[in-house]
């Protein structure tokens, strides 16, 4: 497990989401599609780590929300989707992108309810349009995340376990 | 095992004092500001084409809203005048001072609407005074780090403001609590009285500490008046602000009987 690449990526994509895309009135969770991609690649305990890492990192710029809630989220999703990954292949981009929409969903949700925020309906529609964009986007992303990764994008064969 | 130390790591920073987690959070941002401006100068570059239509609309905006600010005050001025039967020449931020500070990261995003802010000088501030942005109320502090000189800004749209407002109705005029709405909005609930759209709506002090303005300052318009769906006598509305906060690169936080 390259964990150098693996903070570089997440490192870039952290900056990414708070800096170009803060700007966008509408847009994907690329930290939600990093911990999709890690939960559907790596061994389950490099998934539980790197979920948790994620989480930390989606913390770091979720100003003026309390540091805590995403990587409580992020860490307890990720690690069930790569135990469900070990039943169930989450390779092609179909189940990869309904894989990115639920966890968006799920991990909003949690992640707002931790916070001690009320979930009103804006708000329930911003993490839906969310999830969906990310969901569009994210399989697309995976491959040039496998291969930074230095990880064969192997969409046939169950991951060992 | 391994899991549980990572939940037991998540809740720790849950439960810690968002004073001090926050402190995180804002070092990432001065560490990494570089990039993270640079960023915000790709997304900027694809609207170049408005940005000599915007500047001349920002000023614009701020000269109206200046404007409305000194009928505002004059108006005031003149009932305390009747009031008092004596002569008025006390300027309007008389014992006032100004705290002027540089936007650094804006958070418009859902609920939340806030912004981070570089304070030139930070002796004086503190949580709850109120920010001026194009002449206008944007918000309040609702965080002051002055080891770093910076602060958090509570916008009026975010959904956990609340600051008290008047508004002229068709009769009378009005005071009510205006809250944040998220989505670049705010609701005053429970009016008596219908309002026009269009009507401005002013901020006025706060009865917590740090809050204080001595003449009601524009903070925003009224788009919609509708009745409230559970009591149909009283009315809602819902107000946008006049100032174009993605526009924004500076503002002013208000500090009254500023420390000698």
């Amino acid at each position: 497990m390259r964990w150098l690449r693996f903070a570089a990526l997440i490192l870039t994509v952290t900056i990414l989401q708070k800096g170009v895309l803060a700007r966008w009135d509408t847009k994907p969770d690329l930290l939600l599609i990093a911990l999709v991609f890690s939960a559907t690649y790596f061994n389950t305990s490099d998934a539980m780590i790197s979920s948790f890492a994620t989480g930390f990192a989606a913390d770091m710029i979720g100003s003026p929300m309390p540091m805590g809630p995403h990587m409580i989220s992020f860490g307890v999703f990720g690690t069930l989707l790569a135990h469900l990954h070990r039943v169930i292949a989450i390779r092609r981009m179909p189940f990869q992108a309904l894989a990115i929409f639920v966890t968006g969903l799920l991990v909003g949700v949690v992640t707002h309810l931790l916070a001690g925020e009320p979930l009103s309906r804006s708000l329930l529609a911003v993490v839906l349009v969310t999830s969906l964009y990310s969901g569009f986007v994210g399989p697309f992303l995976v491959a040039p995340s496998a291969w930074w990764m230095g990880i064969k994008p192997d969409r046939l064969r169950l991951r060992r376990r | 095992m391994l899991f549980t130390w990572f939940m037991l790591t998540g809740l720790i920073l849950l439960f810690a004092p968002q004073g001090f987690t926050s402190k995180f959070q804002l070092a990432f941002v001065h560490i990494f500001r570089w990039p993270l401006s640079i960023g915000g100068s790709v997304a900027l570059t694809a609207r170049t084409q408005q940005s000599v239509e915007g500047a001349k609309q920002r000023s614009e905006t701020q000269h109206n809203n200046y404007v409305e600010n000194l009928k505002q005050t004059l108006n005031e001025q003149t009932r305390e005048l009747k009031r008092l039967y004596g002569l008025y020449n006390s300027p309007v931020w008389e014992g006032a001072d100004f705290a002027l500070a540089d936007v650094i990261t804006k958070t418009i995003d859902g609920s939340r609407g806030e912004l981070t802010i570089a304070c030139r000088k930070t002796e004086g501030l503190m949580t709850g005074q109120y920010v001026l942005g194009d002449e206008s109320v944007i918000g309040t502090i609702s965080e002051v780090f002055p080891q770093i000189a910076k602060a958090d800004v509570k916008l009026v749209t975010d959904s956990t403001s609340w600051i008290p407002v008047e508004v002229a109705g068709l009769k009378n005029t009005l005071r009510g609590i205006m809250t944040g709405n998220g989505d670049n909005s705010a609701k005053i609930g429970n009016l008596k009285e219908e309002v026009k759209v269009g009507e401005h709506v002013f901020a006025l002090k706060q009865l917590k500490t740090g809050g204080f303005l001595d003449a009601p300052i524009i903070v925003g318009k009224v788009v919609r008046c509708e009745r409230n769906t559970q009591n149909a006598s009283v009315w809602d509305l819902t107000v946008e602000p006049v100032c174009d906060i993605q526009k924004l690169d500076d503002v002013a936080v208000i500090i009254m009987n500023p420390p000698k």
